[in-house]
């Protein structure tokens, strides 16, 4: 038989082009480009690994938190990311919600910080998972690169570089969850890990939370909206409409109550244009695109 | 939502918690130092359920570590206000922390108790299923068994033996019940030890042979009877010496489970290298 030739479909096959392996012992958590677009880093729960994008089999450690002992454990890297300008910059943030600078001049191994970030913890907060939810989950630099901004289980915060004692701002994403910490720890959704952006003009910030929603900020306006990523509330090319979350009292039409929050429903991956107002946003499943409303 | 009274079974375990967990969270009466058990009894759960899991998760380990020395400091603290110590008399080991089923053995506590901690301990005599529920651990357990969930994170990286394993009679035991093996001599001691050890590992058994230039597995493989010109079977298949040290991890099948992996490791290594072996003996 004559082969006949039958249009399909695009199919899209990833196959990798290098393997940089059996550099890491533990779980990576980050990679991270350097301005230098010539090396790049790993970061894994005690460990940060420098690459060469040309050398596979090789890398440099350039940050090792591990004790000798591995019973004095108590902290573990959870981030990092290389300053958008200054390749010899980068940070990490921890699982009890610090933030190092580092500067690789200074030594082959960073384990010495040139900045640290903490915020000294809120006494009326204070319960058995103050621990757990301080816990960084994502760090990103501003496009500026003069600010971090952390994620951590309730909140994002936005640091200046210049000033370690505390963050510029604090912005709730869910607070609402914060009395219900027994039960998403009981179920394992307080480990969740949220990402967090900056738009192109680092004036936005926006963030995942659960039932599909997610958050964005405007740093200038103060102002804040609840948007969600599902194909049953949204057609395409419709304009996504504000959501809220009632916290007591009556529920008015078209809010939502903690209580009935889909928490199997969490967006934990967003990403923003570099200029343009064009997001991304992974619901489970489902990658959701989104741009601005075009005139 | 309280039990009602009901006979609690192994299978309601986790009915019971998120019931509880969502007690804790709504209930502003619930006592304190209930609460505070509470927490306590999930944590010791999840770290011993995590310390099954083929690939721990380090991350979640040391934030649930932490948070139990953190209750478990504040229960230090608060028997150290009172006249009496919290619950003496209890044999510190993690052998009896690390089986006690998670329907809560409730430890024999001695009758002079502090008015706080007997708060906990009366309750446990009532039928409650809350009580029930928790497990009271004594201070020496959690600190041996936190020790001990630690140590099993770390990751042997030298062939030599890890300089922190310290053998002690608390942290020997760091199988689960289960497995009723008997760890006789020094160097089976010392196999058990890396089995343990190894339970952080990434298992990533398939890009280990493939990053090994396949020349070095054979390096030690005497191969000179199938360079000659004449054919003598071989009575066996000559090994390596790396896999006469893993032979006793085979004999041990029902070895610590949190060290699955590292055996399944070691057994995927070991019968790709027989189907190799296979190939070159042509058996």
């Amino acid at each position: 038989q004559v082969p006949v030739l039958r249009p399909m479909d695009l199919m899209v096959e990833a196959t990798p082009r290098r393997v940089f392996a059996n550099a890491h012992t533990y779980h990576i958590n980050s990679i991270s480009v350097n301005s230098d677009y010539e090396t790049y880093m790993s970061a894994d729960d005690l460990r940060i690994n420098l690459w060469n994008f040309e050398i596979t089999n090789q890398s440099f450690n350039i940050v090792d938190i591990k004790p000798a002992n591995m019973e004095e454990l108590t902290e573990v890297i959870t981030a990092a990311e290389f300053h958008p300008h200054h390749c010899n910059t980068f940070v990490y943030s921890s699982s009890k919600g610090t933030i190092r600078l580092c500067d690789m001049r200074t030594s082959a191994l960073c384990d010495r910080h040139a900045k640290f970030f903490e915020e000294p913890e809120d006494p009326s907060n204070r319960s058995f998972f103050s621990e757990i939810i301080s816990s960084i989950s994502d760090v990103k630099f501003s496009h500026s690169g003069r600010y971090i901004m952390t994620r951590d289980y309730l909140t994002v915060k936005v640091w200046d570089l210049n000033m370690e004692n505390r963050p510029i701002e604090t912005y709730q994403v869910h607070d609402y969850l914060r009395s219900k910490l027994c039960s998403l720890y009981e179920n394992d959704c307080i480990f969740d890990k949220f990402e967090c952006v900056w738009n192109g003009s680092d004036s936005v910030i926006m963030t995942g939370s659960y039932n599909n929603f997610f958050r964005m900020f405007d740093r200038n306006t103060k102002r804040d909206v609840t948007l969600e990523a599902s194909r049953e509330n949204s057609k395409p090319r419709a304009i996504l409409k504000p959501r809220k979350v009632c916290v007591g009292g009556k529920r008015r039409k078209d809010e939502i109550s903690v209580d009935s929050l889909d928490f199997s429903k969490k967006i934990l991956h967003t990403a923003w244009h570099p200029s343009e107002n064009i997001i991304a946003v992974a619901a489970t499943n489902n990658l959701y695109i989104f741009q601005d409303k075009v005139n | 939502m309280l039990g009602r009274g009901l006979k609690r079974k192994l299978s309601d375990y986790e009915e019971n918690m998120a019931g509880l967990s969502s007690a804790f969270d709504s209930s502003r009466s619930l006592p304190y130092p209930l609460k505070r058990q509470l927490v306590l009894n999930m944590c010791l759960t999840k770290l011993q359920t995590y310390k099954m899991l083929v690939e721990p998760n380090l991350h979640r380990s040391v934030l649930i570590a932490n948070t139990v020395r953190q209750i478990q400091e504040e229960m230090r603290q608060e028997s150290n206000q009172q006249p009496i110590n919290v619950c003496p008399g209890i044999t510190p080991s993690s052998h009896s922390y690390a089986g006690a089923e998670s329907s809560g053995i409730s430890l024999q506590l001695p009758s002079g108790i502090s008015q706080q901690e007997s708060n906990c301990c009366d309750l446990r005599s009532v039928e409650d299923p809350i009580e029930n529920s928790l497990l009271i651990v004594s201070d020496d357990d959690m600190s041996s068994a936190i020790s001990s969930i630690l140590k099993d994170l770390d990751f042997v990286e030298d062939i030599s033996p890890p300089t922190c394993l310290v053998p002690t009679g608390d942290d020997q035991p760091k199988f689960p019940e289960n497995t009723g093996l008997k760890l006789e001599d020094d160097r089976q001691d010392l196999k058990g030890a890396e089995c343990v050890f190894g339970s952080f590992e990434i298992s990533n058994s398939t890009s280990y042979l493939k990053d090994l230039a396949i020349d070095d597995i054979f390096e030690d493989i005497d191969t000179s009877m199938y360079d000659s010109d004449f054919c003598c079977p071989p009575l066996m298949p000559p090994r390596p010496p790396s896999l006469a040290t893993e032979e006793p991890l085979k004999t041990f099948p029902s070895c610590n489970s949190s060290s699955a992996s590292n055996i399944q490791i070691c057994r995927t290594d070991l019968s790709e290298l027989d189907h190799i072996m296979e190939i070159l003996v042509g058996s």
